[in-house]
């Protein structure tokens, strides 16, 4: 693995890429589970930062591993209160962490009663026990529904709010830019590009676009340089995406006479970013295939390996 | 709370969640027939075992009645501990477990503690009311040292086979496999272990099974000393002056301690590194 990252007080960076790019272990170990190989973590100002053992981190770090699965006879309670008590943490400490995951009502239900939602929202509850400077989150919105998963995304601004920095790795990629401050992508053990969604769209040479919509016959936008090819998306209606930089390109529409109901400029998406980080295409990403490895890497800024 | 309180919370916490287990529940018959069963049984003023011996003190019924400790409590403690690890690590929850800045040897250090006080409280009540069914059908109370030896070398067989189930545990993500590392461990040194002993001794020259001959004795006793149940057996016979196997109380009590240590060594070095 070969990574370097910087994580500011109070944001959040999504970490993104396919399956196997090395994000759970990359967690693993900034949460002190797996030990640094070769290079260091710091924590503080770069020019007086602390060398961060595994127990140090264990301590600042909080841990949300991916789909937990919370099971036998032991109450919520009880369960919550055993890694407490590992960590020091008070059992009333306990009691506010269970209202704030909104599990009160459950104390002394079995873990195996608990729907997959309740147990992600235990699980979480588990990662703010001591208090954490730094929250790691591995696909936190698994099995939430959408009432939940609302309220989730709300407590982590609350916690940002209070200093906590948050890493969330999510396969659930479109939804994590509106939660995000920044985004790292990564892929193969490597971290490709890092930074602000506009700034990695910009390094990546991403263009924005602009989705056209209309009703009839599809058009002949063969006049239109790189333009999409314009497909049906339902009876009668047509779709097609066009580069932001053609100038006066609304006005050609309504010159040539193509009806057009809808004219959205629309960013760049995270797939779109980690497809052009990757070189993988859209499908491949979808699939998280096992091949990744006989695909081209590109670093940021460089030639592809 | 400092680090030694903190570790025995968690080993509590893991007896009282074993020891309340319905797996515990299932066994606890199984305990009663085999202890306070067999020292009923051979407490009886009447009974006359094979060769024509009858067993007319504490000690020498605890010594038979041990069997019970080696067959039914120590299959007990395998059950109880196979999952120890690797229930939670299929669960993810050993992940957690990982993440929390309490150091991994405490956590292995506990999780040995507790699984063995689930175990070895039961069994040691039942020894217990042994004692008390032994007074009453002899009318004697076995003696204090006599009573100290046995305890102590139950809890140690105890001990043995909560750590290697426990090692088992570590080296599987699965149940099954977990639960026949355990099972396997039990079965080579409850009944193959008496092969392996007839093999070398075949293997030597020694003539196999003849009670009074005192190569096998002396073979027999030296390869006990690489079996817990052998070692447990040494042990208890270091209060019985009338069996002489040629092995010192010494010799006994050094294979005893590395039994405890070497296993329990392994486990917690096997923790310090283990992956969720």
């Amino acid at each position: 693995m070969d990574v370097s990252l910087s994580l500011k007080p109070g944001e959040i960076l999504g970490l993104i890429g396919p399956n196997g790019a090395g994000k759970t272990t990359l967690l693993r170990t900034i949460a002190g589970v797996l030990p640094v190989q070769d290079g260091s973590i710091h924590l503080g100002k770069v020019e007086a930062a602390a060398l961060m053992s595994a127990a140090d981190l264990r301590t600042i770090v909080g841990h949300m591993p991916e789909q937990v699965r919370w099971q036998g006879r032991q109450s919520v309670q009880d369960a919550l209160l055993e890694l407490a008590e590992m960590r020091g943490t008070s059992l009333k400490r306990v009691e506010g962490l269970l209202r704030l995951v909104g599990l009160a009502d459950r104390c002394d239900t079995p873990l195996s009663g608990l729907s997959q939602g309740m147990r992600q929202r235990l699980t979480l509850a588990v990662a703010l026990l001591g208090a954490p400077k730094v929250l790691l989150l591995d696909e936190p919105l698994n099995g939430l529904d959408p009432v939940a998963a609302t309220a989730f995304v709300r407590l982590l601004h609350e916690l940002t709010g209070k200093g906590v920095s948050i890493v969330i790795s999510s396969h659930q990629v479109e939804g994590l830019a509106a939660i995000t401050d920044r985004i790292a992508l990564m892929h193969r053990g490597q971290i490709l590009a890092v930074g602000t969604l506009d700034s990695v769209a910009e390094s990546l040479d991403l263009p924005s676009t602009i989705e056209v919509t209309g009703t009839g016959e599809l058009p002949n936008l063969s006049w239109c340089e790189h333009a999409e090819k314009a497909t049906i998306s339902d009876q009668n209606t047509w779709r097609v995406a066009l580069p932001e930089s053609n100038e006066n390109l609304l006005a050609d529409f309504v010159n040539r006479g193509i009806e057009v109901t809808s004219w959205n400029p629309r960013p760049p998406g995270i797939v779109e970013m980690l497809c052009a980080a990757t070189g993988m295409d859209i499908d491949e990403v979808g699939l998280d295939i096992a091949s990744a490895a006989l695909l081209p890497h590109r670093r940021i800024g460089g030639e592809e390996e | 709370m400092n680090d030694l309180q903190r570790l025995l919370a968690l080993a509590n916490r893991v007896f009282w969640d074993r020891v309340r287990s319905t797996r515990m529940l299932i066994m606890l018959p199984i305990l009663v027939l085999f202890l306070p069963g067999m020292a009923w049984g051979f407490s009886d003023p009447n009974i006359i075992l094979p060769g024509g011996h009858q067993p007319d003190e504490p000690m020498e019924v605890l010594f038979y009645a041990s069997l019970g400790v080696v067959f039914g409590a120590t299959m007990c403690g395998v059950l109880l501990a196979f999952d120890g690890v690797s229930r939670d690590r299929a669960s993810g929850v050993f992940e957690l477990k990982l993440a929390q800045p309490m150091p991994r040897t405490h956590q292995a250090l506990a999780l040995v503690l507790g699984m063995w006080q689930a175990i070895f409280i039961p069994v040691a009540v039942l020894i217990l009311l042994s004692l008390a069914i032994i007074r009453w059908r002899l009318g004697e109370w076995a003696s204090m040292a006599d009573i100290t030896v046995h305890l102590v070398a139950t809890s140690l067989i105890l001990l043995w086979y909560v750590v290697f189930a426990l090692l088992a545990s570590s080296r599987t993500k699965d149940q099954g496999t977990a639960v026949a590392f355990g099972i396997g461990m039990w079965f080579l040194f409850t009944f193959l272990w008496a092969l392996v002993t007839t093999m070398v001794a075949f293997a030597s020259g020694v003539t196999i099974g003849e009670e009074n001959n005192v190569q096998w004795l002396a073979l027999e006793g030296a390869l006990d000393l690489l079996s817990p149940n052998g070692v447990y057996h040494h042990l208890l016979e270091t209060r019985l002056v009338q069996i002489d196997r040629g092995i010192a109380a010494w010799q006994t009590w050094s294979m005893a301690i590395v039994w405890t240590v070497l296993p329990t060594w392994w486990f917690v070095r096997r923790m310090e590194t283990l992956q969720p």
